[in-house]
């Protein structure tokens, strides 16, 4: 019988196509919009993607996400250091810097100021130069996006040509020399990051009481993390996150102070609704002209389970086909694109999954009003035409 | 055939590139190592504080207390000293030369004693002759008088001398020549001086000076063990003997240098020392020190303990 069902829906390509193009379009809306929008919002926490290392870390009380940076007094880095538990504990700074770039104009870059004995928290890839070139005095290194594009030197001419090591920078009216160039997670607001040392960073700023942006904390093998904060919170008075949270926090801001999720579930919902409209009435149609054949079979005696197993059959056939083109193309384009451009695409297993359902959802309920048809077919119809 | 399936074949390539994608985009970061470990103390409940390493008779910075063009240095950076020893010499042309015109007046200050007091001889041999005694009076004063002013005369000679010995700076203590930023020739300021003329002091054993931060303070005890860390290599490490506290809180230090810099926190510092040996560690650089702590933060220490247990029981008592 599978087969039968299956010859009837190959049969029809003309009504075939329609179908699968719709639940492709369906699939590939909510697959492609969920995916940027997953990957917008992971680029907003990038920061603490890139800096692995710590467990925990420390801000003002006041702080709401990553980049609202409050600066506290450095010896904080100093009482961190003396709670139980925690193996060590380092400053870092991050702050955004105008730098003036070779044509006299001027980008605000995010500076970023590392421990100066440990270096912790250096770039993910280092493509030219080393970490620990930064202890040269005045040494920067530079991402490759931004030495590439917002920091390269513009040829009158108009070519670009991107910063490379040795090449010298002004930042905040000081003076910088490029060591090495990186490759960081894209951040959010797409500036370019600058690593350097805390002490130079602290001197490229302008001169403030307050500095230390974070304080970054290593906890001992077997700790409980979220009793670690309490702790370090109750002796300093700080706030201290645990990784996963701050991400989560950061996340939590965007999505409730920005128009974003309404613009993306807008997106998807659109897609959801089209594969409706579209497949779920072609696949009406479909069986409406299919109907004699049904007809036929329930006048040879065939139950209604079995036609109902026959138009779930071709449902999830077409599902299956319309998903997996959608997911496809979703997929090819987001590697391609997202490969060669700063396109925020992200596509955890969890979408793949919920998209799935949505296309399921619709195959179901298109499969549905044709059930509810063959079910009430009288045999009898067959003959009258 | 292949037609019929094409479709369904793409649809599989498709979630192929799904998985793949979702496999690429599950990848986890691998955290970029630290240049250099950050050191992790041996004690349970510890304060950690910053640590400047210096001699451990403190930095001296020699200063003159006459001012002039220098003319000799004796040492060079670097050398050992003994209590005494000379270090510079300010040009002392001038002083010498005083110094021989006060040797001069002595000369002819002695002559006129001998005079006086051969006259005075004589006056007295001759009284029973019938010199009036108002003449050997006169002779006896005379002699005071240029006895007086040899004195006068011997110790302006003293003075000079002294003034010569004063060009001539010498080492307080033994130790050892830190800096030295004066040469032949240069103008040695009288003064306190951002830019002492030379940084000296005992490097045997080293002393490094802890800041705490004020809120850590009643932690550190009296004699509490600590261990030192150098800066960029955890591995240079060595375990501190507790020297003294300093009893006067002062603002903290900030290395950034910055003009107009305001005060932040305040801090209390504690001395430690350790035995140089063939650590490479030198006075000036910064150590993170870790000094054991009695109780756990956020404890209160037990004075205040038992004065909250004295206060509770009169309240018990008068009910």
């Amino acid at each position: 019988m599978s087969f039968i069902a299956l010859k009837m829906l190959f049969g029809d390509r003309a009504k075939y196509l329609g179908i699968v193009i719709g639940l492709t379009f369906a699939s590939l809306l909510i697959t492609q919009q969920s995916a940027i929008f997953a990957g917008m919002m992971t680029r907003t926490f990038s920061f603490l993607t890139d800096v692995a290392l710590p467990d925990i870390w420390v801000v003002d009380p006041q702080v709401k996400y990553i980049d609202d940076i409050r600066p506290m007094q450095n010896t904080e880095v100093l009482r961190v250091r003396g709670v139980e538990g925690v193996q060590w504990a380092v400053p870092l700074y991050k702050g955004n810097l105008a730098v003036r770039r070779t044509d006299g104009t001027y980008q605000s870059c995010v500076v970023i100021g590392l421990d100066d004995e440990t270096l912790m928290g250096g770039p993910p890839t280092m493509l030219v130069g080393k970490l620990s070139d930064l202890r040269r005095s005045g040494g920067v290194i530079v991402d490759i996006t931004g030495a590439a594009g917002k920091l390269a030197h513009v040829r009158p001419d108009g070519t670009r040509v991107p910063l490379k090591v040795g090449d010298e920078m002004e930042i905040n009216d000081n003076h910088a020399v490029v060591v090495g160039i990186c490759k960081v997670t894209q951040t959010f607001q797409a500036n370019p990051v600058i690593y350097t040392t805390y002490s130079s960073a602290t001197s490229f700023a302008p001169s403030q009481r307050l500095l230390l942006s974070f304080v970054t904390v290593k906890a001992k093998p077997g700790q409980d993390l979220h009793a670690l904060c309490r702790r370090i919170e109750k002796v300093t008075g700080l706030r201290a996150y645990t990784r996963d949270d701050f991400k989560m926090v950061t996340f939590l801001y965007y999505l409730r102070h920005t128009g974003m999720p309404i613009n993306f579930l807008t997106a998807v919902a659109l897609g959801f609704l089209v594969g409706v409209a579209i497949s779920g009435q072609t696949f009406y149609n479909f069986t409406l002209d299919n109907l004699r054949y049904f007809g036929t079979l329930k006048a040879m005696g065939a139950k209604n389970g079995m036609l109902l197993r026959m138009i779930l059959l071709q449902a999830l056939v077409v599902g299956g086909v319309g998903y997996g083109l959608g997911v496809g193309a979703a997929s090819g384009w987001g590697m391609l694109v997202g490969g060669r451009t700063q396109l925020a695409f992200r596509l955890p297993w969890h979408l793949l999954v919920v998209s799935a359902v949505a296309v399921l959802v619709i195959c179901l309920s298109s499969a549905a009003l044709s059930i509810r048809k063959v079910m009430k077919l009288e045999p009898a119809v067959v003959f009258r035409s | 055939m292949f037609r019929k399936y094409i479709l369904t074949i793409l649809a599989l390539v498709g979630v192929g590139l799904g998985i793949v994608a979702a496999l690429r985009s599950a990848r986890t970061m691998v955290p970029t190592p630290m240049v250099s470990d950050a050191p992790t103390p041996p004690y349970q409940a510890f304060v950690a504080g910053a640590g400047l390493v210096e001699a451990n008779t403190e930095n001296i910075a020699i200063g003159t207390q006459l001012a002039g063009i220098v003319s000799q240095v004796y040492v060079k950076i670097g050398s050992p000293v003994a209590p005494g020893d000379p270090l510079f010499t300010i040009d002392d042309r001038a002083q010498r030369a005083l110094v021989a015109q006060r040797q001069a007046a002595v000369l002819v200050a002695e002559p006129q004693v001998a005079d006086a007091k051969y006259e005075l001889k004589l006056a007295e041999s001759l009284v029973p002759q019938g010199i009036t005694v108002e003449v050997r009076d006169r002779d006896a004063f005379a002699v005071q008088k240029a006895e007086a002013l040899l004195a006068q005369a011997r110790a302006d000679l003293k003075a000079a001398e002294t003034d010569l010995e004063r060009l001539t700076v010498r080492a307080p203590v033994a130790g050892q020549v830190l800096q030295l930023k004066i040469h032949p020739g240069e103008f040695a300021q009288v003064g306190v001086l951002a830019q002492p003329l030379i940084l000296m002091g005992n490097v045997e054993p080293l002393a490094v000076r802890v800041d705490v931060d004020e809120n850590d303070s009643w932690r550190v005890r009296e004699g509490s063990p600590a261990v030192g860390y150098l800066r960029g290599n955890k591995e240079i490490t060595t375990p501190l003997t507790y020297v003294r506290s300093e009893p006067y809180v002062i603002p903290k230090v900030s290395l950034t240098g910055a003009p107009g810099e305001r005060v932040d926190t305040r801090v209390m510092q504690v001395i430690y020392s350790f035995p140089k040996g063939g650590l490479p560690i030198r006075p000036g650089q910064q150590m993170d020190v870790y000094i054991e702590a009695s109780g756990k933060v956020g404890d209160r220490p037990a004075i205040l303990r038992t004065t909250t247990v004295s206060n509770r029981e009169p309240t018990a008592a008068s009910r």
